[in-house]
């Protein structure tokens, strides 16, 4: 397995169903926030725990951020959801959701998970919907706030070596508000994807 | 006569959902773009009269097509079907000459529907 290539259709189709499915979650952050979402073309790839930094590139050369973590599981598949924000954003989030006082970290770390909530949740679920899945999410877990990528990396302590990542960069029109979300499937899943999405192309 | 209809879509995955969607029995040929740039190149040589078009593509976007659309007068009309559902997306389209919005994934009995209600199919 350890040699294993992603094959393009799979790549394409992966791509292809995130891409639906992140466009029903920017759609509700976009109505909760009044703003428009500006969709990217999500990447798709193969990677290596000590590469996990790389899938991270809209955030590269951001000093410091936070983040959410959510496991999930379900249909033989299993992997963690990611939310990582570039801190410079929670000022402009506050404001569009209308908030008033002083961005304390308190109010960060609630922001940070009301979004988490949002876009995890719609973006699972419409993977699940579309490739026919049922998943159950555990509890979102805070992995740190005002930490650099490098530590953030580090600090996720699940056991994986090798995972099939996706990452949705979204950012905010007019705002400068920058997120990425990570989907990452465990090796073990990729079989059991790429089953489905050969179903789907009958 | 077949109606020379155009699949522009970035992925293969989602060219093939729509090529599948579409009414059986509608007289059509069939032409595939990966990108706005392939895509308005295929209409120029009168392969789009009727054009399925994605928003987010690399190279050129869907945005990009209707604004060479209108701007040149091209002979296309075009339905987007896209992932991207916000409501600013919708109308954005709409106001750039777009004829109808279909969000991602494709379903046939609504295609059919809009291809009928603008006379573009009929049963």
């Amino acid at each position: 397995m350890s040699d294993y290539q992603l094959d393009d259709e799979l790549r394409d189709a992966l791509r292809e169903v995130t891409n639906v499915a992140m466009g029903r979650a920017a759609d509700l952050l976009a109505r909760l926030l009044d703003t428009y979402v500006v969709l990217p073309i999500p990447v798709v790839n193969l990677l290596e725990r000590s590469e996990l930094n790389m899938a991270l590139s809209s955030l590269r050369s951001v000093s410091s951020v936070s983040a959410v973590c959510q496991g999930f599981v379900g249909s033989r598949i299993s992997g963690e959801a990611l939310l990582i924000f570039n801190d410079t954003s929670f000022a402009d989030i506050a404001e569009l959701t209308s908030y008033s006082g002083d961005v304390t970290p308190e109010i960060e770390l609630e922001l940070l998970m009301d979004i988490a909530n949002i876009l995890i949740g719609a973006c699972l679920k419409g993977l699940a919907e579309q490739l026919d899945l049922t998943f159950s999410q555990g509890q979102p877990v805070l992995l740190g706030q005002h930490v650099n990528i490098e530590d953030l990396v580090r600090n996720s302590s699940s056991g994986w070596q090798r995972a099939l990542t996706v990452e949705i960069p979204y950012r905010l029109e007019g705002h400068s508000v920058d997120c990425d979300l990570l989907l990452l499937f465990t090796e073990d899943s990729i079989n059991v994807l790429e089953n489905k999405i050969h179903y789907l192309m009958e | 006569m077949s109606i020379p209809v155009l699949i522009c879509d970035d992925s293969s995955f989602a060219r093939k959902q729509v090529k599948r969607a579409l009414p059986p029995g509608w007289e059509v040929s069939v032409e595939f773009a990966g990108n706005g740039e392939e895509g308005l190149a295929a209409i120029r040589e009168g392969k789009g009269e009727v054009v399925f078009l994605d928003l987010t593509m690399p190279v050129m976007d869907g945005y990009q097509v209707l604004e060479t659309i209108k701007a040149e007068d091209l002979p296309s009309v075009v339905i987007v079907i896209s992932g991207d559902i916000q409501p600013e997306a919708v109308s954005r389209v709409k106001k750039m000459g777009a004829l109808e919005f279909i969000k991602k994934p494709v379903d046939q009995a609504q295609l059919t529907k809009v291809l009928s209600d603008f006379g573009l199919y009929a049963e």
